[in-house]
């Protein structure tokens, strides 16, 4: 007996071994991104601490491919830009060597304030300058960089405001403000840049001192010593930032930081509400993928989620104490189902003074399916659309019918409307609504074949859908690496994809088969010259 | 034991019996209240026109000297300080009269002598004459004259400006309570089976330390949430029903938070009902009620006699509103002296849908929609 049970063990161990393995790529181009002003301040509170503030606007990216984090690679650096890049950096580098932080920031003392001490500059930017440029400074940098905090402090007279000086024209240098797919002698991607990689996708950060040491050492080229670091960076608590990092980029949560609401139509729905807002589409997720190491289809269909005092009076529900966050559960036959219900979305994708089926449908299409929806014709007619009093047409529904029945709007309102629709019951605030100009809402719809009767039903569709765990998949690759998925990854992507559901949909999982792919590393043969070349500059 | 089909029904049966539906807990914030006075265009209910206020009687007593020398040669307005803290010690040392009230004799407060007047009738009675609670008072007549009702406090302060509708006293304290979110009243309407006609609710009167949440134009915002402030003297519980969707309470002794003025006080009622419908006109909207009540004597002016500094804003004198106040207690006469302790007093009330967080415990539903 004892031996059939060993022997059975033994074949499931086998079997699961003998799963289909990795395809080889070819990779794509090396990429040179400009950091994002989230990682910026996630490197600064690394490096620094929490208590830096990093103040400022970065100049926004454009989204690329669905991603902002692909168009961070193909953005230029406008003399406006590094304008405002100098001055975060001289405001960080000053507070990095006031009273209040030097003692534990500044490895050393100088022999004397008012003087240069080249000795302790050095040790100071042999550690900081490596966690920054993320890798080790060569002798020609370290040199320059304490060349520079001499001469400032012989300017300035005081050696802290010497070394802020120089550590501010570090904080401005390309090689901090753009990650850079450096490549070695033989074309791959090399230690440092494979862990700038990793970091920067699963904890939206530079890599930690012990990383950078598994980098120095080879390890992340031999498969155990990657396995150890992807192992322990997924361990670690920074790996919710990095999730959150990839959902707010591919969920579109940018529109946030221009998210306008009438405030006469909406009087609940304020700034707090608008952050709230967002952070509970974000709770959620941790909670659900995270912490809970949840299917990511549930994210569709999930009921438990997060509220504050704000969000209490949007979803009209009791909360524990108004100036925090808890857990919440909507009840069984409640209409709140799933991230697509929630304020957030309903209030992103909705315009300043009404809700915007269209709107709802095209950004469920395109964020949460990968389906590229047209743009309208630059000379369409709103106006029944828009006119929410209109006494003949009282729902959204009536007006989009009736403006859909133009032949050059039908196409692309076929495609949006019926998943929008089903969550017309949510106001322009994700506020709960059974009538609209005394008409009741009908929530019924279709997509992709699937029908439903209510938001809830829509929920289930998505969550049955399989281009939602496509789309996650495609997009995480694409994050992962920075760029768009070159013509040769498809077989990689279609390998994850299929992983993803023998995996049961778990994102940790997809997370770590990314980072563990040889894949993820790979630097197509065209452009590893190209990128040789400029590491050699 | 194996049981038999018979046992099993009853069994049943007395399940079925014993599982009523889910009785609700109706929240509501109060963050708007005011005395209940009638006004009429000519200030008829006034006949003798409206009560002197201390600054006049102050500027009375004083000699055309005196007047010169103090106020600057007569250019120091009423409300320029040190004529303000000045007026209010006319004591014969300089006392303070507001908190010496019978120091000095003032003329007699003008008073309302008018026959209508808004409230409840809480004596029971239709003349006002003495009870073993209360004490021979005039009634008023509501304005569609159907009903005999008792709010002496509305006879009281009905001419005195600062009280009159919209006019300083009540409307700057109303403001401040909703600017600041202190003494804030929160109604939690339990075991309530049906929102229409339930002859057995329970009804507390809390406060809350809680934020107000306003929108943009400052209103306050229905649906939020609100924690009960752990305060032993708040909680008072009153038996109530609903008829045709209002709300009706018992009298309860009840004690309420009052702020305004910057002063933070209490108000002590005795026999305090509320009569307030459970919906608004639209989902959201205020909901206004009238709550009535016996207000205790010195609660009420431990806080007026501490709100001197808009005397004169509010043009009335502490002696004369002191010693009228006396005259018109009509409840809870004092075993010993007959004098009565308590003002009958009327207020509107504001009420707003909320979420009364009583601990942990969250089942409560917003009243309201």
């Amino acid at each position: 007996m004892l031996r059939h049970v060993a022997l059975a063990a033994l074949i499931g161990i086998s079997l699961v071994g003998c799963g289909p393995s990795e395809p080889k790529t070819a990779g794509g181009p090396a990429m040179l991104r400009r950091l994002t002003q989230e990682q910026y301040q996630n490197i600064v509170a690394d490096v620094f601490g929490r208590g830096i503030n990093v103040g400022g606007r970065f100049d926004p990216l454009v989204r690329q491919s669905g991603l902002l984090a692909v168009g961070a690679g193909n953005t230029a650096m406008t003399v406006s830009a590094l304008d405002g890049y100098d001055g975060i950096a001289r405001n960080v580098a000053k507070q990095v060597v006031d009273e209040q932080h030097r003692g534990w920031l500044v490895p050393c003392t100088p022999a004397s304030v008012t003087a240069a001490d080249d000795q302790c500059a050095r040790a100071f930017f042999t550690k900081t300058g490596r966690l920054l440029y993320r890798r080790a400074l060569t002798k020609e940098e370290l040199d320059s960089q304490v060349a520079i905090a001499a001469a400032s402090t012989k300017i300035l007279g005081n050696f802290y405001d010497g070394l802020a000086g120089s550590l501010s024209a570090m904080l401005v240098a390309p090689e901090f403000l753009y990650i850079q797919d450096t490549v070695d002698a033989s074309g791959r991607l090399s230690g440092y840049a494979k862990a700038s990689r990793l970091s920067f996708f699963l904890w939206d950060s530079s890599p930690d001192d012990a990383l950078l040491d598994a980098a120095e050492k080879g390890d992340l080229d031999k498969a155990s010593g990657l396995k150890r670091e992807v192992d322990r960076l997924l361990a670690s608590p920074r790996v919710e930032q990095g999730v959150r990092a990839f959902f707010a980029d591919m969920y579109g949560f940018d529109g946030f930081e221009t998210l306008q609401k009438d405030s006469l139509i909406y009087p609940a729905f304020g700034l707090a509400t608008a952050d709230d807002a967002k952070e509970q589409t974000l709770r959620t997720i941790v909670d659900l993928l995270l912490t809970k190491n949840g299917d990511y289809r549930d994210l569709f269909t999930t009921r438990s989620t997060f509220v504050s005092g704000a969000l209490g009076m949007i979803y009209q529900v009791s909360v524990s104490n108004p100036e925090g966050w808890e857990p919440y559960t909507f009840p069984e036959g409640d209409q709140h189902v799933g991230i697509q219900s929630q304020a957030a979305f309903q209030s992103l994708f909705s315009h300043p003074g009404r809700s915007s089926a269209t709107i709802r449908g095209k950004a469920i299409r395109e964020l949460f399916m990968c389906q590229r929806v047209p743009d309208p014709p630059a000379n369409v007619d709103f106006t029944l659309v828009s006119d929410v009093h209109n006494t003949v047409h009282k729902t959204a529904r009536e007006r989009l019918d009736a403006h859909a029945a133009d032949p050059s709007c039908s196409g692309c309102h076929r495609l949006v409307d019926p998943i929008g629709l089903a969550l017309e019951n949510f106001d322009g605030a994700g506020q709960w609504r059974t009538q609209e100009n005394g008409a009741s809402i009908d929530a019924s719809g279709e997509v992709d074949g699937m029908k439903y009767s209510d938001p809830a039903g829509l929920g289930k569709a998505l969550h049955a859908s399989p281009a939602i765990s496509s789309c996650v998949v495609n997009r995480m690759i694409s994050y992962s690496v920075g760029r768009p998925i070159a013509s040769g990854e498809k077989p990689w992507v279609d390998f994850l994809d299929k992983s993803f559901k023998s995996d049961d949909y778990k994102l940790r999982a997809l997370m770590r088969r990314i980072a563990l792919a040889d894949a993820f590393y790979a630097i197509s043969p065209d452009t590893a010259k190209g990128a040789q070349n400029a590491a050699a500059n | 034991m194996k049981m038999s089909k018979t046992l099993i029904l009853p069994a049943l049966v007395a399940m079925q019996c014993i599982a009523p539906a889910q009785a609700k807990t109706l929240g509501f914030v109060v963050p708007s209240w005011s005395t209940a006075i009638y006004e009429t265009k000519y200030y008829e209910e006034c006949p003798e026109g409206l009560a002197l206020g201390n600054d006049e009687l102050w500027w009375k007593g004083l000699s055309p000297k005196d007047r010169d020398r103090l106020t600057n040669g007569g250019e120091m307005e009423p409300v320029d300080p040190p004529r303000r803290p000045m007026s209010v010690l006319r004591g014969p040392n300089k006392e303070d009269v507001c908190w010496n009230p019978t120091i000095v004799k003032d003329p007699p407060l003008r008073m309302v002598r008018g026959k209508t007047g808004l409230g409840l009738n809480l004596d029971g009675t239709q003349d006002g004459a003495a009870t073993a609670k209360t004490c021979k008072h005039e009634k008023f007549t509501t304005p569609d004259g159907k009903t005999k009702v008792d709010n002496q406090m509305y006879r009281l302060i009905g001419c005195v400006y600062g009280w009159r509708k919209g006019e300083y006293i009540e409307a700057h304290a109303d403001r401040e309570r909703r600017d600041s979110s202190v003494g804030i009243m929160l109604l939690e309407v339990a075991d309530v089976d049906n929102e229409k006609n339930d002859d057995n609710v329970k009804v507390t009167f809390f406060s809350t330390h809680d934020v107000l949440p306003k929108d943009s134009t400052g209103a306050i915002l229905p649906y939020a949430s609100y924690r009960v402030a752990d305060m032993q003297q708040y909680g008072a519980v009153a038996k109530g029903k609903i008829v045709d969707g209002k709300l009706i309470t018992e009298p309860v002794e009840a004690r309420m938070p009052l702020y305004g003025h910057q002063i933070m006080g209490e108000m002590y009622y005795k026999d305090l009902r509320l009569e307030m419908p459970l919906t608004a006109s639209e989902p959201g909207k205020p909901i206004n009620g009238l709550m009535a009540g016996y207000y205790d004597f010195d609660s009420w002016w431990q806080y007026i006699r501490r709100i001197e500094s808009v005397l004169v804003t509010g043009q009335w004198s502490c002696p004369a509103l002191y010693v009228a106040a006396k005259q018109m207690a009509d409840g809870y006469p004092d075993p010993k002296t007959g004098d009565c302790t308590a003002i009958s007093t009327a207020m509107n009330i504001e009420a707003l849908p909320a979420f009364v967080v009583r601990g942990d415990v969250k089942t409560a539903s917003a009243g309201g929609k």
